[in-house]
């Protein structure tokens, strides 16, 4: 797993993060808790699992309490590292959806598929993401706390309060950002497929 | 677009986006009079916005649904597993998925776990690598086998175990509806397993009943490992790091566990004890289902869980018997792990104890308790009694249960010192050298605390004497030599006075004794205790007893070690025959008795018969232990030796390869035993030349044991040396003389005194001058070194009279020919009388003599050694010509 954008992209800052990050072992561990949640979330939707508690929310809030004793990771502030954990969440998917492509496209060069067997025109959950991925780093560059916004609801379940604690600004800009942001998200998302 | 323009279009959204229709558009409008495509930005952003369908209005959850896919990839169905094939997808956890397969050849069925998305982590991989070497280190009827394991070509890994078809425990018992003793007795073959895992240091931690399968015929199998862990000891806790919740099943997670507190077995005790509940209630005991993980959290770790009598809808038992029931299953579950059973084996204790009727051993110790016990086991004669008559039964009784339980306790102590011991003995066979200077702390320590218990047991002197002798071997194995002196002969002495000279368990201590006295190099001494001690023992015991043979194995490694290897192969032979006679299998004390035979054989430079030996041997181990397991690759290196002696040192390395192969499936890549494994492999390559590629394996060894270790070990020092040997080959001298003066500063620092190991050292790093013609550094060096030599070995040791020859060639550079002259002299003198005249330091020496006595003008001399020379190399040409 390429973990190299998170050292480089905007919005982690401060001292003790910068220290968690260089710490490849703790990061590693919190990938691999994401990745056992995700899959049981994923899980659960695919069997219509009616036990409705498995959202990003308690993801997020149950990788906080399986790992906030572990020494490396001990002393990260409680919202640092649900911002952490929805990077994570976002890599892992992003990771998996480019992976699910790649699977796709393996042999690609020496089959030639008929017109019955070509591919669904309708964008796959996995081409989705990938837009949406890019369309965030565009987003970041034009507004980045947008793009914080967006990453830390969608990805890591924050509510508005938390959001607009993590960020430092009140409830209503948090409110005001994340429609802003989701409506120009959904329009790059419809242009690109 | 730029950040600008954004913030120009997101204001007018806000502005207009909570207005009706057509006050919005007119508002656009006259905004945007000038800016069209102002107006068209905030139009498509509007719209999005009303239509509210895009990947952000769904749940991530949903995505992940969508990315993360199940079922078996149709890559996988084209691979082949080994001889295996994948036929349907079994089930999955956080990790790994499970397949059925089918072995093409056979047509036998097993289970196929693969890591799925290896990529993902390190971590990951790591995880399932070491469910694999667990299950590897485990036998046991109750635990699926391992049976192969490999990585696909994308890196991918995998691993084959038995496929067990069974349901989960608690269904099995709901449809069977079984009593609460058959519960009990499936619960208690369970435990036995996890015992069996806690005796090779394992702890399970996510013991539930999905991962406990019972077959049809109702033997149950305890699945997957993949977050078991391995104890460093036995009552060393789990770091911290790793406590495991992250991976477990909350609903069976013990309170250290959500505390990030040490986890060890007292965590699986706890987990077995959720288990239990959940079989004799019903349900589980914290209901987790409506609360947050913070109520749930407080319920496991300060509330505790209802009693199971309370729970339970079954009435059909008695409550004297739900009692009992309630303290074993509460026991075990303690919130404080220091008050729960200590061991799964006292768990099984207690669950014997109720099914026989008897007191448990948990119960606190109360006296209406007791009696309570006794008479309802004996309720006829009581019953029967008036109320003043049970008054004084009651108090007969009750000394009478109290006389019988104290005795009971000791009975039973003592048969619990005896599994005790076996129970250590198992942790330490084979593992002895693996206690470095971390843990062998910890080790002592533990040993210590139990010579403090043992010496309590005055009363007792026979177990005492029994656990001096256990005690004192485990000092033995760790290198507390003293220690083991004082104990084994303590042992002795205590059996000598209770049981008279002559006597079969005196004879076991005397072997004992003798074998330390081999480690403690004393061989006349270690001799003669086991002589004497295979005496008695022959006089008081059936031919064949396996004392006898053990004894006499014990005698044949002592003459192995004082070097008399003709009268050890007989020894030897002897032991082999005791071990195969008496079973109709072969078994592993027949396999060791024959592994020493070869050792002697090689030792003796009897090659051949090594050979053939060794062979027997592998085939014999690969049969009763299994083809991936430690002695195995112990004996495809000693067959390695023997290539490597012929010269044969492709044949040494492939040998060499397997085995590390097997090392490191079954410890790990970073465990000290890799790092022997990598170091042998990497002579063998060395003798070959082909230094580049040995070069990485020493590094490897060398990375495994400073960490081991420590930076000053002798083994530390070992893979340094062999460092250096190529840096010095490969003429880096910079590097061969930073390594070798670090592995001489290891060696002063290890060996404070004198040691020979110094010495070698010190003509190392001579080398290493001699090499860059650096004759006036080499000289104090050697000096110093044939000093150590002579000091720790004599004057006579070959060591001593090749670091003569080695000094003779610094004076003899320095044109100091007539002290040259001398010390090659010397050290001539004393090779010859020890090694083939031709072996090349004698070579050396000759030329070395010559060119000295040519310069003094002494040209008799000169000639003496010239003829030498020629002699031995027209021999030498000779041999090889036969050959």
């Amino acid at each position: 797993m390429t973990l190299r954008s998170i050292r480089t992209e905007h919005g982690l800052e401060g001292s003790e993060l910068g220290a968690l990050l260089g710490d490849r072992s703790a990061l590693d561990h919190l990938f691999s808790v994401t990745y056992e949640e995700l899959r049981r979330l994923a899980s659960s939707v695919r069997r219509s699992d009616p036990n409705a508690s498995l959202s990003p929310t308690t993801l997020v809030n149950e990788a906080w309490l399986k790992l906030r004793n572990s020494p490396r990771l001990a002393g990260v502030p409680r919202l640092h590292f649900k911002r952490i954990a929805a990077r994570a969440m976002r890599q892992v998917l992003i990771e998996a959806a480019r992976r699910r492509k790649a699977q796709k496209r393996g042999g690609e060069a020496l089959t030639i598929v008929t017109f019955e067997d070509a591919p669904d025109p309708t964008p796959t959950g996995a081409d989705q993401l990938l837009g949406l991925d890019a369309a965030l780093q565009e987003l970041a560059r034009l507004q980045p706390r947008q793009a914080l916004v967006v990453e830390s609801r969608f990805f890591g379940g924050f509510d508005v309060a938390e959001s607009a604690e993590l960020l430092g600004v009140s409830e209503a800009t948090v409110l005001r950002d994340w429609r802003a942001a989701k409506a120009w998200l959904a329009r790059e998302l419809r242009r690109a497929s | 677009m730029n950040a600008a323009r954004w913030e120009q279009i997101q204001v007018l959204f806000h502005e207009v986006a909570d207005l009706p229709d057509p006050a919005q558009r007119a508002s656009l409008e006259a905004q945007c009079a000038e800016d069209p495509a102002l107006m068209t930005e905030v139009l498509s952003l509007l719209e999005e916005d009303a239509r509210g369908d895009s990947l952000l209005d769904r749940d991530a959850a949903h995505v992940a649904a969508e990315v993360l896919d199940e079922g078996i990839p149709p890559a996988l169905l084209d691979q082949t597993f080994g001889p295996y094939r994948l036929k349907e997808a079994l089930g999955q956890g956080g990790m790994g998925v499970v397949y059925l397969a089918e072995r093409e050849d056979l047509g036998s069925v097993a289970a196929i776990k693969i890591l799925r998305d290896a990529w993902l982590s390190p971590d990951r991989r790591e995880r399932f690598a070491s469910e694999q070497r667990t299950l590897a280190q485990l036998n046991h009827p109750a635990i699926a086998r391992l049976y192969d394991a490999d990585t696909l070509p994308d890196g991918t890994p995998w691993f084959v175990m038995e496929y067990v078809e069974g349901v989960p425990l608690t269904e099995f018992c709901e449809h069977h509806a079984s009593s609460i003793p058959e519960r009990l007795r499936l619960f208690r073959a369970v435990c036995e397993a996890v015992e069996h895992a806690h005796r090779h240091l394992i702890v399970h931690r996510d013991l539930k009943p999905s991962n406990i399968l019972v077959k049809p015929d109702g033997s149950v199998k305890l699945l997957d490992f993949g977050i078991a862990k391995q104890l460093e000891s036995l009552e060393g806790p789990v770091d911290r790091t790793r406590t495991g919740l992250r991976l477990m099943t909350p609903a069976y997670a013990a309170p250290e566990q959500i505390l990030g507190d040490p986890v060890g077995i007292h965590t699986d005790i706890y987990t077995l004890g959720v288990v239990l509940y959940e079989l004799l209630t019903g349900r589980l005991p914290f209901d987790l289902s409506n609360r947050t993980p913070g109520e749930a959290e407080t319920a496991i770790i300060e509330q505790g869980p209802e009693r199971p009598s309370g729970a339970a809808k079954e009435k059909s038992i008695s409550r004297r018997a739900w009692a009992d029931l309630d303290v074993l299953c509460l026991t075990a579950m303690h919130i404080e792990p220091q008050r729960r059973y200590r061991t799964v084996e006292a768990l099984i204790r207690d669950i014997d104890h109720y099914l026989a009727g008897e007191p448990l051993e948990a119960r606190p110790d109360t006296f209406g308790y007791r009696l309570g016990k006794y008479v309802r086991r004996n309720w006829r004669p009581v019953s029967a009694a008036t109320a003043s008559f049970i008054v004084v039964i009651g108090l007969v009784v009750f000394y009478t249960v109290r006389l019988a339980t104290t005795r009971n306790a000791a009975v039973a102590e003592a048969a619990r010192t005896q599994r005790i011991q076996h129970f250590m003995l198992n942790l330490f066979q084979g593992g002895e050298e693996a206690v470095g200077p971390a843990d062998s702390l910890r080790v002592v320590t533990l040993v210590d605390r139990g010579v403090r218990d043992a010496q309590s047991l005055d009363g007792e002197p026979a177990v005492q004497a029994e656990l001096y002798e256990t005690l004192g071997s485990i000092y033995q194995k760790l290198g507390k030599l003293d220690r083991a002196d004082s104990l084994l002969r303590a042992a002795l002495d205590q059996r000598r006075s209770l049981f008279g000279s002559d006597d079969a368990e005196v004879a076991k201590s005397l072997v004992a004794l003798g074998r330390l006295r081999v480690d403690q190099a004393d061989y006349k001494e270690a001799e003669r205790l086991i002589r004497e001690g295979l005496a008695i023992s022959e006089r008081h015991r059936p031919p064949g007893d396996p004392a006898i043979a053990s004894a006499t194995l014990a005698l044949g490694q002592v003459l192995e070690e004082s070097g008399k290897y003709d009268e050890g192969i007989k020894v030897l032979e002897e032991a082999v025959r005791l071990r195969g006679m008496a079973p109709a299998q072969p078994t592993t004390e027949l396999a060791a008795s024959m592994r020493e035979l070869a050792n002697t054989h090689f030792y003796a430079g009897h090659l051949a018969v090594a050979d053939s030996l060794d062979r027997l041997v592998l085939a014999l181990t690969r049969k009763l232990n299994g083809e991936r397991h430690p002695l195995v690759a112990e004996d495809l290196i000693n067959l390695g030796a023997v290539q490597h002696e012929w010269g044969h040192y492709q044949e040494a390395e492939r040998y060499y390869r397997q085995a590390l192969d097997i090392t490191q499936a079954f410890y790990g890549p970073s465990h000290y035993k890799t790092a022997a494994g990598l170091t042998v492999l990497g002579r063998a390559l060395i003798f070959q030349k082909r230094y580049d590629d040995a070069m990485p394996l020493f590094h490897r060894a060398l990375a495994i044991r400073e960490r081991v270790f420590g930076k000053v070990h002798p083994q530390v020092a070992s893979t340094l040396n062999e460092m250096g040997g190529i840096a010095l080959a490969r003429e880096k001298f910079g590097e061969a003389e930073a390594l070798a003066s670090r592995v001489l500063a290891i060696y002063r620092t290890v060996y404070s005194g004198k040691h020979n190991l110094i010495g070698t050292a010190l003509a190392n790093l001579a080398s290493v001058y001699m090499a860059q013609h650096q004759y006036a550094r080499a000289e104090p060096v050697l000096r110093e070194a044939i000093g150590v030599f002579t000091e720790t070995q004599g004057a006579a040791h070959l060591n001593t009279g090749i670091a003569r020859i080695k000094l003779g060639r610094t004076l003899l550079r320095q044109r100091r020919y007539a002290e040259a002259a001398r010390e090659t002299l010397a050290g001539y003198q004393i090779l010859t009388k020890q090694t083939d005249p031709g072996v090349s330091w004698l070579v050396a020496a000759r030329k070395d003599l010559v060119a000295a006595y040519d310069s003094l003008g002494q040209a008799e001399k000169a000639a003496q050694f010239r003829a030498e020379l020629a002699d031995t190399a027209g021999k030498a040409a000779n041999a090889a010509k036969r050959n």
